[in-house]
């Protein structure tokens, strides 16, 4: 029987570490393109699809428009190309700061940017494109007398204005959000909308039944490279702009990222499809190694600092054991997420260390766990026979050795399924993490989510590598348990 | 060997010994009678410190027993301990039960030690249940072994309190024969015991416990034929 769990289990384990694993081979490849002995960093900050994004499907690597051109122009001018992702409001320090060579972030120059940074030509304007799912219009004469929606405030809204003042009984309708337009074009309220390209391709490569067309003459102000003041590649760079805007290049990438996929038009919804994030679920179970070994650590932590505070608490030192059932009391007293917020914002604040996610994570999840583990393992040494002390006295052994090797496993096995069940909700709590930005299996999930649109997949993916892990953990535990009862 | 001085215990508010002074002798083996709640262990456990005394002094080889952590372990490594309820280690196997405190206080080597515990249990007549787990032995058994770990120290003294009380009735015997040859080789022996026959036969003294008094302290012939108060009497009457 033992050996038949074991067999499971292990199999279990494997499984999952190998889907894990294969998973990433993204790593390696910058190591691979290597091919110019120069290297220029790139400033981004990849939530901005399609100009940069990560691609949950092929991993951590950060693709997109920009990168494409990025990567186009730095391979002419003979250097490696480094990403650095950061936020996007960091960007213009770390060039400030020397700290990257240029930014690409579908960046548009403003009079307040141009005081730190310089900027290249143009390389990309934004087109305004009509999203409609009623087949018939195709062009911009086919408006007369529909709705359009627009975002309250946008470029978009002055497009629409200029379409009414050419068109007939054209009424201009607006929302808050983007998302908000799709939908009422969807329930039919609004027969059209005008969104930036960019932005619109996702609805379009989403719903089979949108379609689009640009507005003759209507751009934004466009997006430009940012360098470093006074660098000697803003040149360098316009040169290769220009370039790649006379041989169609350019052309080509803004195909590549901007254009709606028509093929997908065939594609017909179903209120369940695991098949559009399937190619994103390695990108999910990649989380179950950040989710591991912070359950890892954090169970150790736990357990180390809990048997610690165990031995406070039955110690005949008052300060101790008042200090111990202090410390019980209050992280038992209190939410776990608020702990978190605390230990990864407020740290910062009061020492100035900018506590990394997973740090504060595995530090708040320890020492949450130290209470609950202490309480059980207090429990388990007052549960052991008073004779074992007493023997072991008498037979002149000392506190430490009587504690780790007599009274301590004796109570470990008496409490090892309630051990079981706190490292089980520890590892189902971790999912708290991913609030904090850390990449685990929960984050994943909400980034695939975000990224296809669809919440119930990633979502239940999730939930099923989860619910794998408590049951692998909980075969452990029996296995444990067998093998600590051979006594009895 | 032992020397008690005016021992008294206080539990609380109850005094449980109330000033015991008696000797016990090199080589000597001797009973504590009395009925329960005498304070019968009360006596046995403070001397080796299991209880702090309230008042009085315990000599052993004429060196105070104190409450220091350090000196009471260098004592107690010379005073093995037999309980009513054995006490083993239930997560160790009967051989690691023997060679636990000599490797960890002693520091005797694993290989001696070993070596020396198989000798012990050849002693008591367990030499085929070195690798078993306490939990699949029976009660004469365990506390066979409980003597064995408790000799494995190389004790000048040893304490038994009540060792034969948890036992069934036929188990008695093999763990009585196996102290009174402890006896016969000459080892230092205070035994708290009810067994009135063992007494008589093994003991070179009785000592009458009664309410927290050392009432008599007589050789066991005297003692059995005519105790010399009435309250050993009456306890006689009832147990014999
Ligand atoms: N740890 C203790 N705390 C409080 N009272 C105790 C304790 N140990 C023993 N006593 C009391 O001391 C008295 C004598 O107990 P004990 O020495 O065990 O008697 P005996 O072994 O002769 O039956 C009893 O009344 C018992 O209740
Ligand atoms: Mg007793």
């Amino acid at each position: 029987m033992l050996k038949k769990t074991h067999v499971l289990l292990t199999l279990a384990l494997l499984l999952i570490f190998s889907l894990a694993g294969n998973v990433l081979p993204g790593q390696h490849q910058a190591a691979a393109k290597e091919k110019h002995n120069k290297t220029l960093v790139m400033g981004t900050s990849a939530d901005y699809a399609p100009y940069e994004y990560i691609d949950t499907v092929k991993g951590n690597k950060i693709i997109g428009f920009d990168v494409d051109v990025a990567r186009h122009i730095a391979d002419k001018l003979g250097y490696n190309l480094v990403i650095k992702d950061m936020d996007f409001n960091g960007l213009v320090p770390a060039l400030d700061a020397k700290r990257v060579d240029f930014v690409m972030a579908g960046m548009t120059p403003n009079a307040e940017r141009k005081q730190k940074v310089d900027f290249s030509d143009t390389y990309y304007k934004a087109k305004q494109l009509i999203v409609t799912n009623d087949p018939k219009i195709k062009k911009i004469e086919d408006l007369k007398g529909k709705a359009i929606g627009v975002q309250l405030g946008s470029i978009q809204e002055k497009e629409a204005k200029k379409i009414a003042d050419k068109v007939d009984n054209v009424s201009i309708e607006k929302r808050n959000k983007v998302p908000d337009l799709v939908q009422e074009i969807m329930s039919k309220r609004f027969n059209a909308a005008v969104i930036e390209d960019g932005v619109a391709i996702e609805y379009l490569n989403k719903n089979p039944d949108l379609s689009s067309f640009v507005i003759p003459g209507s751009a934004s102000a466009g997006s430009a490279v940012a360098l470093q003041k006074g660098s000697g590649l803003t040149e360098k760079f316009n040169k290769e702009i220009a370039a790649m805007k006379k041989n169609g290049e350019l052309d080509q990438y803004a195909k590549k990222w901007f254009e709606p996929k028509t093929e997908k038009k065939a594609e017909k919804k179903s209120i369940v499809d695991f098949s559009t994030i399937m190619p994103s679920i390695p990108y999910i179970l990649k989380g179950i190694l950040t989710t591991l070994k912070f359950v890892v650590v954090s169970i150790l932590l736990g357990f180390v600092l809990g048997t610690i505070l165990a031995l406070f608490k039955i110690s005949k030192v008052n300060v101790l054991r008042w200090g111990a059932d202090a410390y019980t009391s209050i992280f038992r007293g209190t939410p776990l997420i608020l702990q978190l917020l605390i230990i990864y914002n407020a740290t910062p604040q009061l020492t100035g260390y900018k506590i990394e996610p997973f740090l504060a994570g595995v530090l708040t999840f320890g020492l949450n766990s130290a209470a609950y583990v202490s309480e059980i393992i207090r429990a388990g040494i007052n549960g052991v026979d008073k004779g074992q002390r007493e023997a072991s006295m008498a037979l002149g052994v000392s506190y430490g050795s009587m504690m780790r090797q007599i009274i301590l496993p004796q109570a470990l096995k008496n409490i090892l399924p309630a051990l079981m069940n706190e490292f089980i909700t520890l590892t189902k709590e971790s999912a708290i993490i991913a609030v904090i930005g850390t990449t685990d299996i929960m984050r994943r999930a909400q980034i695939v989510g975000a990224d296809t649109y669809r919440y119930f997949e990633p979502l239940i993916t999730a939930g099923i590598i989860y619910y794998l892990m408590v049951m692998a953990l909980t075969v452990l535990g029996r296995m444990l348990e067998r093998r600590m009862s051979r006594g009895d | 060997m032992i020397k008690i001085e005016n021992l008294h215990k206080t539990f609380g508010k109850n005094e449980v010994l109330k000033g015991i002074s008696t000797e016990i002798g090199q080589g000597e083996v001797v009973a504590v009678i009395g009925p329960s709640g005498s304070g019968k262990s009360t006596f046995l456990r403070c001397i080796n410190m299991l209880e702090e005394p309230t008042e009085g002094t315990i000599l052993f080889k004429d060196q105070e027993v104190t409450t220091q952590a350090s000196k009471i372990q260098q004592v107690r490594k010379k005073i093995g301990m037999v309980f009513q309820h054995f006490h083993l280690f239930p997560h160790m196997t009967v051989l690691d039960n023997l060679t636990y405190a000599p490797v960890t206080v002693n520091k005797t080597a694993k290989r001696e030690a070993e070596a020396a515990a198989r000798e012990l249990l050849k002693r008591v007549g367990l030499a085929d249940k070195e690798g078993e787990y306490p939990g699949r032995l029976s009660g004469g058994q365990k506390q066979r072994v409980a003597i064995a770990r408790a000799l494995a120290m190389n004790p000048e003294v040893m304490l038994f309190d009540e060792p034969t009380s948890a036992l069934d009735p036929e188990m008695v015997k093999e763990v009585l024969d196996v102290m009174k040859s402890l006896a016969q080789s000459g080892m230092t022996m205070a035994i708290v015991t009810h067994e009135m026959g063992f007494a008589k036969e093994v003991a070179d003294r009785v000592l009458f416990l009664d309410g927290g008094i050392l009432v008599e302290d007589a050789v066991p012939a005297e003692f059995f034929a005519k105790p010399k108060s009435e309250r050993a009497q009456a306890f006689l009457e009832k147990v014999l």
